[in-house]
This record gives C-alpha cells, sequence and structure tokens, in this order.
C-alpha cells in the first residue's frame, strides 16, 4: 500500500510556481529522506504531503485516499507533522502541548480521558521528556523543545509521521536521541518523511529524494544518491563521498575550502 | 498549584461581588434619597450593563489574543469598537437609536470593520499579525474620524461623539430599551459561550496556523467565526455603551498569568475579572466627578501602564 | 475705507464678573468717543459707503435684521436661519467651521464671531488686521448689552437702544413669581446632559420664573447622572433635544415618580433657537417658559 502519493500537483506561493506536475509515491513503512539546497522546496513539500497547504492542480493521496475528501481531523489521526521549531506565545505546560495531540480523537466539549492522558504519558516516555511534563515550554531547552514536539506527534496516533529539519540546531546527542526515536518507529512499521539539510543525517534512511530547484533530481537508496555527481548537479560543488567505517552508508564530507 | 488556582479564582469572583456591591452603593445620589429602591432602579440596569459590557469585551479580547497568538490585540486595537461606534452613530443621527437597529447597526458596523481590517491584512502566507494591528489602528483611527464627521454633519454635539467612542455606563434606560439592551447582552452571552466552547480549538490556534491545521483544527472556518462572532458580541455592547477601552487588552493577560493559557480557564475568568474591573472603573468615575467622564478615560489610564509593560516585556 | 477701518475698535463683549462688565463699559464708552470725537466724518462714510460685515453667529444675524441693518451684512453661515430671509445671504461655511477664504473675499469691514467656536479663525483673521467683534454674552443683560454694541458699529444706535427698550418693556410686563417650580433641562441623552450655572439658558429659566435643578454645576453643559435628576425631583421637565418624546420619558425606568413625570408637566417639540440662541427672541423663549412655568399667571 501507498503511504503518500503526489500526483501531478502543481503549487507556488505566488503566480510562479515552485512544483510543476510533480510526481512522488511513498509507500508504507518507509523511511524516506527529503534532501537538496536551500529554496529547492523541501518544506513546501512536505507542507504539501501533510495536507497543510493545498496544491493549486494535482491531488495528494493519503492511504490511497484523496487528502480534499477528508476532514482535517481524518487527516490529523493519519498523519503528524513537526515542524523545525515552534515559537510559543503563552506559558503552556509540557503536558499541555503534548496533550493537544489528542485533538483529533476529542469530540466538541469532550474532556481528555484516561486513555488520552495514558496515550500522552506513553509519548513523552517515548522521547524521554516525561520528567518536564510539569515545566513551562518556553522555559526548556530547544532539544528538549524538538523532543515534545515529536511527543505531541505520536500523541496523535500517526501512521506517517512527517518532520521538517527535526534536528536542526540540535547538538549531537539529542540529534542521535531524535534519530534512535525515529528508527525504532519506523521498526514499529510507522512510515516516516524526514526533510533535512544534514546528508549525513540523509543517510540513515531507507530511501532519499533529492531536489533541486523544485525538480527531483534523484530519487534511489542513499548509496546511489549521495554520488559526487548528482550532489553537484544539486548543489553546484563537488563535495567528498566516502563510507561510513560501522554502517557502509555514504557519508559527505566538505570539499578544501 | 491546584489550591493556588482555586485561591485565584475565588479572588477574582471576590473582586467581581466587590465591585457589584460598591457600585450599588455608591452614586452621585448619594446612599438615602427618599427610598432606596428607588436608586435601586437607576444603579441595578447600571451594574447589569457594567457585568455585561465588562464580560463580553474581556472574553472576546481573551479570544482574538488566542487566535492571533498576540496580547496586544483586542476589539479595540482591532477596529471593531470604532466599527461598531460607527454604526451606532448611524442608527443616532438617522433617529432609530430607540429601536433595535441600533444593536443592528452597531454590529453590523463591527463586521464591517473586522472585515476591512482581515482584507487589509491579509497577505500571501495567510494573516500576519503586525499588518493586522496596524490595519486595526488604521481602521480604528479611519472609523473615529467618522463618526465625528457624521455627528458634525448631522448637527449633533461632538460630547455624544466623545461618549459614544470613549464609553459610559450612564445609559437612560426605559422599558424599551432595556428590554433591548437585555435582547443584545444574551446573544453576546451566546457569542461567549460559542467561544468557550471552543477554548480548545483556540488553544491549538494559538500555537500556529499551520501546527493547529496538522492537529485536525478547521484554522480558516475558526478564524473567520471568531471574528465573525467576537465582533457581534462587541458591535451588541458597544451600541449601548460606547467603545471602552484597555479592558478586551487588559484583563485576558492578567488572567492568563493568574491561571493558565488554557481558554477554558481564560474566557470565564476574563468575563469574571472583566467584569469586575469595568464595573471598579465606573465606581471610580463616579467617586472621582459628580459631573461625568467618560469610562475610557480611566480604563486607559489603568490599561495603559500595562500595555507599557507588556510591550516591554513580551512582545 | 481705511479710515473707518482704523476706527473701528475692537471689542470684546465677554462678561465675566463685575470687573470684566466694568472693563466692558469703558470700552464701550472709549468707542463713543471715538465716534463722537471723529463726527461728522465717521457718518458721512459710514452712509456713502456701507459698511459691509460678515456674521458668522446666528444670534447676531437676528440682531442685524432686528435692527435693520440688513444691506451691511453680505455673509452669513448656514446655520443662520432666522428671519427667513437671511437663509438668501451668501453663506460662508457652518457656524463650527466658517470657510475663512470665503470670509475674506467678501471684504468685510467687521467679521462678528463667537467663542469658543471661532477662536483659531479670530486670531487668523486679528493677523489679517480684519476687526472682529466677539461676542460672548452670558446672560440676559449681556444680550441687550450686545444689540446696543451692534447697533453702534453699525450705525444703527436708535434702532439698537429702541428694540433693548421694547424688549425690557416685555420683560417688564411679565407678572412676579413668588414661587419658584424646579425645572430640570435636558440638552442631550447619550451622555444624558443638562445645563449648568455658566449656560445663558439658567439665566432665561431664572427670568422665567423657575429655578435650574442643576444651578450649582460650574461648568455650562454638564454631563448628569440619571439618579441625580431623581433626586433632584424636578416639578418641570424642559427637553430641549429631538430624540426623546413625553412618552418616552415616562417609560424611563426610574423617573415616573418624579414630580414633573407624575404631574405630566414634561415639555418637549419647543423651539430651540429660541433658548440656546442669544438674540432679540430671547424674550420669546422667556414668555414662553414663563407661561409654561406658570400657566395660572395668565390667560
Amino acid at each position: 500500500m501507498k503511504a503518500i502519493t503526489a500526483e501531478k500537483i502543481s503549487f507556488g506561493y505566488t503566480q510562479a510556481l515552485i512544483f510543476e506536475e510533480f510526481f512522488l509515491a511513498i509507500e508504507s513503512g518507509e523511511f524516506l529522506g527529503i534532501i537538496g539546497p536551500n529554496g529547492s522546496g523541501k518544506s513546501t513539500l512536505l507542507r504539501l504531503l501533510a495536507g497543510v497547504r493545498k496544491p493549486q492542480r494535482g491531488v495528494v493521496k493519503v492511504m490511497e485516499k484523496e487528502l480534499n475528501q477528508l476532514s482535517r481531523r481524518e487527516i490529523a489521526r493519519t498523519i503528524a507533522f513537526v515542524p523545525q521549531e515552534s515559537f510559543f506565545a503563552f506559558e503552556w505546560t509540557v503536558q499541555e502541548v503534548v496533550m493537544m495531540g489528542r485533538n483529533p480523537y476529542l469530540k466538541l466539549l469532550e474532556r481528555p480521558g484516561a486513555e488520552d492522558l495514558k496515550k500522552a504519558a506513553e509519548a513523552m516516555r517515548l522521547t524521554g521528556v516525561q520528567m518536564l511534563a510539569g515545566q513551562n515550554i518556553n522555559s526548556i531547552s530547544a532539544g528538549e523543545k524538538q523532543r515534545v514536539l515529536l511527543a505531541r506527534a505520536l500523541a496523535q496516533e500517526p501512521e506517517i509521521l512527517l518532520l521538517d529539519e527535526a534536528t536542526a540546531h540540535l547538538d549531537l546527542v539529542h540529534q542521535v536521541t531524535i534519530l534512535q526515536i525515529l528508527k525504532t518507529l519506523n521498526n514499529q512499521g510507522k512510515t516516516i518523511v524526514l526533510v533535512s539539510h544534514d546528508l549525513n543525517e540523509a543517510a540513515f534512511c531507507s530511501r532519499l529524494l533529492l531536489l533541486a530547484k523544485g525538480k527531483p533530481v534523484a530519487c534511489d537508496v542513499p548509496e546511489k544518491v549521495l554520488t559526487p555527481d548528482l550532489i553537484h548537479a544539486a548543489y553546484g560543488l563537488e563535495p567528498v563521498v566516502t563510507k561510513h567505517p560501522f554502517t557502509g552508508r555514504p557519508q559527505v564530507l566538505l570539499p578544501p575550502v | 498549584m491546584r489550591s493556588k488556582a482555586r485561591l485565584n479564582w475565588i479572588g477574582i469572583v471576590l473582586l467581581l461581588i466587590l465591585s457589584v456591591v460598591l457600585s450599588i452603593l455608591t452614586g452621585p445620589g448619594g446612599f438615602s434619597f427618599r427610598q432606596f429602591n428607588q436608586i435601586l432602579l437607576f444603579r441595578l440596569p447600571r451594574v447589569l450593563v457594567g457585568i455585561i459590557a465588562g464580560g463580553v469585551l474581556a472574553v472576546v479580547g481573551g479570544a482574538f489574543q488566542g487566535l492571533l497568538r498576540n496580547p496586544l490585540v483586542d476589539p479595540w486595537t482591532l477596529g471593531v469598537a470604532s466599527g461598531a461606534a460607527l454604526g451606532a452613530t448611524f442608527a443616532l443621527v438617522s433617529g432609530t437609536g430607540s429601536s433595535i437597529l441600533l444593536p443592528i447597526f452597531a454590529f453590523s458596523g463591527a463586521i464591517l470593520a473586522i472585515g476591512v481590517v482581515y482584507v487589509l491584512s491579509r497577505s500571501r502566507g495567510g494573516l500576519t499579525v503586525i499588518r493586522l494591528v496596524l490595519a486595526g489602528v488604521i481602521v480604528s483611527f479611519f472609523f473615529s474620524s467618522l463618526v465625528m464627521l457624521v455627528m458634525v454633519i448631522a448637527h449633533r454635539s461632538l460630547g455624544e461623539a466623545v461618549y459614544l467612542m470613549m464609553g459610559s455606563l450612564g445609559v437612560v434606560f426605559t422599558r424599551k430599551s432595556l428590554g433591548l439592551f437585555i435582547l443584545s447582552a444574551s446573544f453576546a452571552l451566546a457569542g461567549c459561550i460559542w467561544l468557550v466552547i471552543h477554548s480548545r480549538e483556540l488553544d491549538i490556534i494559538s500555537l500556529n496556523e499551520e501546527t493547529a491545521l496538522s492537529l485536525g483544527v478547521e484554522v480558516q472556518r475558526m478564524t473567520k467565526m471568531v471574528f465573525l462572532i467576537g465582533s457581534v458580541a462587541v458591535g451588541l455592547i458597544v451600541a449601548w455603551t460606547g467603545a471602552i477601552s484597555f479592558i478586551g487588552l487588559v484583563v485576558p493577560h492578567l488572567v492568563r498569568m493568574l491561571f493558565s493559557p488554557k481558554h477554558s480557564q481564560v474566557l470565564p475568568g476574563s468575563f469574571i475579572l472583566g467584569a469586575g474591573v469595568l464595573l471598579f472603573a465606573d465606581v471610580l468615575v463616579r467617586v472621582l466627578t459628580p459631573a461625568g467622564l467618560p469610562l475610557s478615560v480611566v480604563t486607559a489610564l489603568i490599561g495603559v501602564p500595562f500595555f507599557v509593560y507588556l510591550l516591554r516585556t513580551k512582545v | 475705507m481705511r479710515q473707518v477701518r482704523c476706527e473701528i475698535i475692537i471689542v470684546e463683549n465677554s462678561f465675566r464678573g463685575v470687573s470684566l462688565r466694568v472693563f466692558f463699559h469703558c470700552i464701550l464708552l472709549l468707542f463713543l468717543l471715538t465716534v463722537v470725537s471723529c463726527g461728522s466724518r465717521k457718518r458721512s462714510l459710514t452712509t456713502e459707503k456701507k459698511l459691509r460685515c460678515v456674521s458668522l453667529v446666528p444670534s447676531i444675524t437676528e440682531i442685524i435684521y432686528a435692527i435693520g441693518a440688513e444691506e451691511m451684512l453680505s455673509g452669513t453661515t448656514n446655520q443662520c436661519d432666522f428671519p427667513l430671509r437671511a437663509r438668501e445671504k451668501i453663506k460662508v461655511g457652518d457656524f463650527q467651521s466658517p470657510d475663512i477664504e470665503r470670509i475674506l473675499a467678501l471684504k468685510p469691514d467687521i467679521v462678528f464671531t463667537t467663542v469658543p467656536m471661532h477662536r483659531q479663525l479670530i486670531e487668523r483673521l486679528r493677523e489679517l488686521r480684519i476687526p472682529v467683534y466677539v461676542s460672548h454674552p452670558q446672560d440676559i443683560e449681556g444680550v441687550f448689552a450686545e444689540i446696543e454694541s451692534v447697533g453702534v458699529i453699525l450705525g444703527r444706535t436708535e434702532e439698537a437702544r429702541r428694540l433693548v427698550s421694547d424688549l425690557r418693556r416685555r420683560l417688564d410686563s411679565l407678572p412676579t413669581f413668588s414661587d419658584k417650580p424646579k425645572v430640570y433641562v435636558e440638552i442631550s441623552v447619550a451622555p444624558l446632559m443638562s445645563v449648568g450655572k455658566g449656560a445663558f439658558i439658567n439665566d432665561i429659566i431664572h427670568r422665567a420664573g423657575g429655578q435650574n435643578v442643576f444651578e450649582d454645576f460650574n461648568t455650562p453643559y454638564p454631563v448628569v447622572d440619571p439618579e441625580l435628576v431623581a433626586k433632584a425631583n424636578p416639578d418641570v421637565i424642559l427637553l430641549l433635544h429631538p430624540l426623546v418624546s413625553e412618552g418616552e420619558i415616562k417609560q424611563r425606568i426610574g423617573w415616573s415618580s418624579i414630580k414633573a413625570v407624575c404631574s405630566g408637566r414634561v415639555y418637549s417639540g419647543l423651539d430651540e433657537d429660541l433658548f440656546f440662541r442669544p438674540g432679540p427672541r430671547v424674550v420669546d423663549g422667556i414668555v414662553l417658559l414663563a407661561r409654561l412655568l406658570h400657566p395660572d399667571k395668565f390667560h
């Protein structure tokens, strides 16, 4: 089964289109990485797949149903979207932020029940933020905040998890923690789509989509995408590509400056 | 934590009760002219108007702040109050000021104002708060000028315009107009209840638009509904009291500091505290000045320092 | 023409207590002396070359017509609507906001103004060395003095004097009133406004044999609390604004026990100009009000 398909979608914030007749199919249980230079449309594509933005033409299907046919609540029960960073205008506690992930399951005026509290607690345990439950969201570190947002996404019990630069600005420890969580989730059968500007991080994905100016340059296993030629085609510079000594996955080194 | 919140609730309810009692006991007529019954005929409607006006303005202010993720917006800064005042002005100068057309004109004016603000501030990437607040200020000035202009063209006193734009609880009620006020107030309260019912959606929208969409909230529909219902509620109140400033701005913020940002607490808390603060401001006005003073003079004197504090610390 | 301009002294008819009144009389005296000293030359000028004046004040316009000097009146405001013929004069804008360019276009020898409405305009006209008369009568005596001043300025001294003595005679013919009913005057409902000590109407009520319930208020037009009206319990209510009818007063919550409402002595639909305009018709207003306040003394 296909988790998400984008069929001939065209989209632009203005008259100028970023995507034209774009096609993408993501298999259920896949761990897809979307990479490309700044402004290549990675984040926009993710938003189109999440249904946060609507394409001007073409359709996006989730679990083989058109997004337009589904209500926001139905979409939110299937897809969770983790934004890059969140500004919180008000002083929410971590617990309150994670509980918002239960919104798609709550009816008007329905208060969160024991089941919802359990799901939220489970999500916080999985991401290691249960100790922060009572803390003010604006008082915790960036790495903790990112894990809280991931916990909120998990509280949605989604089939598909879309992450926009989930590890940007994070130190090595936090980056690895988050990648481990994602790996675990992927092993449990969740479909994961990760937008990243870190090519070495993207190398952990099972498949990579390399974008440049809204066009796919390549879409294949990391070994076939992270090659000097393709990276040059997308980024316009020739890096050194080597192999990870333990995993054997390609690793991209900066060219000499 | 829990017991502190309970104490705060008790505190704001006590403040409201205190304001109601003070409001009934004080007035230029003194405490004992002829029978007390007759004083009550004047002061009870005033207390009623104060509670409804303060409550509705604060609830709508709280909802707007959540919706726009900005503690500096309220019905007054978004131009809604001026729009309502303009609507009420048209009703007054066309001689329909004591009919049902008064609240209808006022809330139409409020909807017109928020509509203009909405269109002016919409950019390609959706609503941006800075544009919204700027548009609100512009529309507010424009509509206030129109109020003055219409009043002058219709050869009405500018005093009337000033009171309409700065608010007062000194409504002279006839049996008919009190009935109309109660009708307006019922609709305004129904609007507030709608907002309270949708507290959870407001909570989520207060994070940001994309997150709200991905958490299953119909953001655009909610935004329009909150603007519409909030504006109608405010319009229905401004028709009677004129535009009262700062209550809708300061009160929800205080409540958020006392309790939590959850709208299921912010909105009901704002109603109680807004009613209390407005009545208290009215008591001050009546004690300080025998010859009357627009209510916004006092609410602004209290509100502006707070606004400056917000500006320096929160934004 | 230039000489006439020099001779006309700017007369500020503003009474604020006795000292100002004395000051005014001094100025008037000075003015008369000037007129007398210039004697025949002045008179010949005013008769040969007619003075041109612009009146920005409806009450002054009424005075000008009442002393028969309308041929000197070259411009008025949109609010100068009495007598009916005054509507045909050239208009220089609204009473509140006259247009200075239109005033200048009429090349007036004097402009009649009032304060505080025309304060800025007066400054400007003075800069342009155009003589200005500032009207600000605060009671009936002030109106009489003003009629005489306008008469002197426009060379209709005799007519003005005759008009004032007529008006005085009518006032004197009013009966004396021993009881003074309490009167509440309402000039606006939102906000509720009445008249205080400084208001012209206060003197009208007084002369018509009534007592203004808010005469203790220092502001001329105070915003009042409705419960104060109930506390004052007036015998007569005078509605001087078009928005409210007698019937609506009865419907007002808490007002039904006020004496004026119980006894049906609430009056509306009167000609407001009789009370607001400090012109010759003010005596009509006093007589009208006296009849309302003391119906038993008139038959």
